[in-house]
């Protein structure tokens, strides 16, 4: 009955994304590379203002999970582009959904073990609530359900792979630098604070420094961020496999 | 479920480019294939052949026509088609971080099948294509040939009623290359349906029972290698050295073509003796050979060419 709720296949997904999980541990070096710009800012951080290395680190988690985006960006594009292994499998009984969900978990699962490690760290330096996990895992899930698919939507509208480069930089930059993910809200001027409450990245940062007692904001702040990200990750996301099955079939 | 592997009924496809004009890849194909069979689509490169199979196993919606595999309408079924078909895209590649071994049974269990069957169809479509010996190292490490040999080992272990192969010995050597055929054959003898395209001709006349020649959309024509020649105007092939400035001695005997200094006849076995002996008295050299499909090929699309 799930697997063909509203009329979703899901059978083989977690297979499709064991295969990727496999892929990425054989490009492990990938995996630890992706840590060096969290890494470089958190000890830009730590030697510069130290009162805000827990800021930093659950910036880093949030940077660290919208990267994962960036990263199915590539892969996406990388199997379709370069290697036509879309058409292998959606030529199978494997459905477009599942195709998705399988690139996008996979590259959760692989690229997690240095945000396993950062967490290590945050805890050691400024233990989390029950109730600061809670946000921060929500937080988290939610990053990774826009980014994914902001990462699977874009790897579909583009023919050749260094035409999609710059994309996938301009939305780092964009939603993972820029606004107050690895900074607090408080530099940012109050005109703004709405825009950023808005983005996702920034509005998960707010969100998980604010239940962690490092930054306190407005309760309709926290109400306005946590909406937009829950509308946000869940519109996403469903938009995500509805483009996959568009996507799945050129018209 | 339908005799008929696959039946296609005038089937169109246009892509509508964004500035630049609309192109008509497919101008009403209609062909059939019996289960069992193994069919090749012979055409120059843009003929449609690959629209044609990209349509046929999902890929791509064509702008008018029926299509069925096995009785289900690719267009408004595809869910029900698509654990009938298996597709060695045109120019697919592995998973590069991936071992062969991995490859072909990661893509089995993707398809739904259980663990021993998905290993021990690897194993054996791994030793088919002769890939034990590098089945455990990354496909990226791998020869271009040997990439390939896992693209199509990857398919063919799938053993799916209905296989598309887009050029799926591009790139191999003449072993290898006869080593997929040999798959195929054996595959076919089991019961599945094979539709591949192809550049070599020679592969298309070895391993199809039927074929049809496709260009600019059109079936141009369908039916045996040994039809396809026949159509030309006979099934031997005299050639005659320096009998290029002779050509009018010849003409009475059939299709004559030009090549250089030579001149080659078409004609059929009873009209050997006197060409010979016209190019005898003309103190010419001459040859005597089978017609092949690449003639019959050149001389099909040629006057399609001419034609239009």
């Amino acid at each position: 009955m799930i697997k063909m709720a509203f009329g979703l296949r899901w059978a083989g997904t977690g297979v499709f994304l064991a295969t990727e999980i496999r892929v990425q541990f054989h490009e492990w070096l990938a995996i630890v590379t992706g840590t060096l710009t969290p890494g470089a800012l958190l000890i830009f951080v730590a030697v510069l203002a130290p009162d805000l290395i827990a800021v930093t680190l659950i910036g880093s988690l949030v940077y660290s999970m919208f990267l994962i985006g960036q990263r199915v960006l590539n892969e996406a594009a990388y199997i379709r582009i370069d290697h036509k292994l879309n058409e292998l499998y959606h030529a199978s009984p494997l459905s477009p959904e599942a195709y998705f969900v399988g690139i996008a978990g996979g590259m959760l699962v692989a690229y997690l073990p240095p945000s396993l490690f950062v967490l290590v760290i945050l805890e050691l330096l400024h233990p989390l609530t029950l109730v600061a996990w809670l946000v921060l895992a929500s937080c988290l899930l939610a990053v990774w359900a826009v980014s994914s698919t902001i990462g699977y939507v874009v790897s579909t509208l583009f023919k050749d792979m260094k035409t999609i480069w710059p994309y996938s930089a301009l939305l780092t930059n964009l939603f993972g630098i820029v606004p107050p993910v690895f900074y607090p809200i408080r530099f940012v001027p109050i005109e703004w604070r709405s825009v950023v409450l808005l983005l996702p990245t920034s509005g998960a940062a707010v969100l998980v420094n604010n239940a962690a007692g490092l930054e306190a904001i407005g309760g309709n702040e926290a109400f306005l961020a946590a909406t937009a990200l829950a509308v946000e990750a869940v519109a996403l996301f469903v938009f995500g496999i509805y483009w996959a099955r568009r996507m799945a079939r050129e018209r | 479920m339908s005799p008929e592997a696959l039946r296609a009924v005038d089937v169109r496809k246009v892509y509508h480019g964004r500035g630049s004009p609309d192109v008509e890849a497919l101008r009403g194909v209609s062909l059939a294939l019996r289960r069992g069979e193994r069919i090749a689509l012979l055409g120059r490169n843009g003929a449609g052949k690959t629209t044609f199979l990209r349509i046929a196993s999902t890929l791509l919606i064509p702008t008018s026509g029926q299509i069925e595999v096995f009785g289900h309408d690719v267009v408004s079924t595809p869910e029900a088609v698509r654990p009938l078909i298996a597709v060695v895209p045109q120019e697919g590649k592995p998973f590069f971080h991936l071992t062969p071994r991995e490859q072909v049974y990661c893509y089995l269990r993707a398809r739904g099948l259980p663990r021993e069957d998905a290993k021990s169809r690897t194993e054996a479509a791994l030793e088919k294509m002769g890939l034990e010996d590098v089945a455990d190292r990354l496909s990226v490490t791998l020869s271009g040939g040997q990439k390939q040999r896992a693209m199509v080992a990857t398919v063919l272990a799938t053993e799916a009623p209905l296989l598309f192969l887009d050029e799926p010995t591009i790139g191999l050597d003449p072993f290898a290359r006869r080593a997929v055929w040999d798959v195929l054959r054996d595959l076919t003898r089991k019961g599945c349906t094979v539709l591949l395209t192809t550049h070599y001709l020679d592969e298309a006349e070895a391993l199809s029972e039927r074929l049809y020649i496709v260009e600019e959309g059109r079936i141009l024509f369908e039916g045996t290698a040994e039809g396809a020649k026949r159509q030309i105007g006979g099934t031997l092939r005299i050639s005659i050295e320096n009998g290029g400035n002779h050509r009018e001695r010849f003409a009475s005997f059939g299709q004559g073509v030009a090549e250089g200094n030579s001149l080659h006849i078409i004609t059929e076995p009873g009209r050997v003796h006197e060409i010979m002996d016209v190019a005898l008295r003309e103190h010419l050299s001459a040859t005597v050979g089978p017609v092949s499909l690449e003639e019959a090929f050149l001389t099909i699309v040629g006057r399609s060419i001419d034609a239009e």
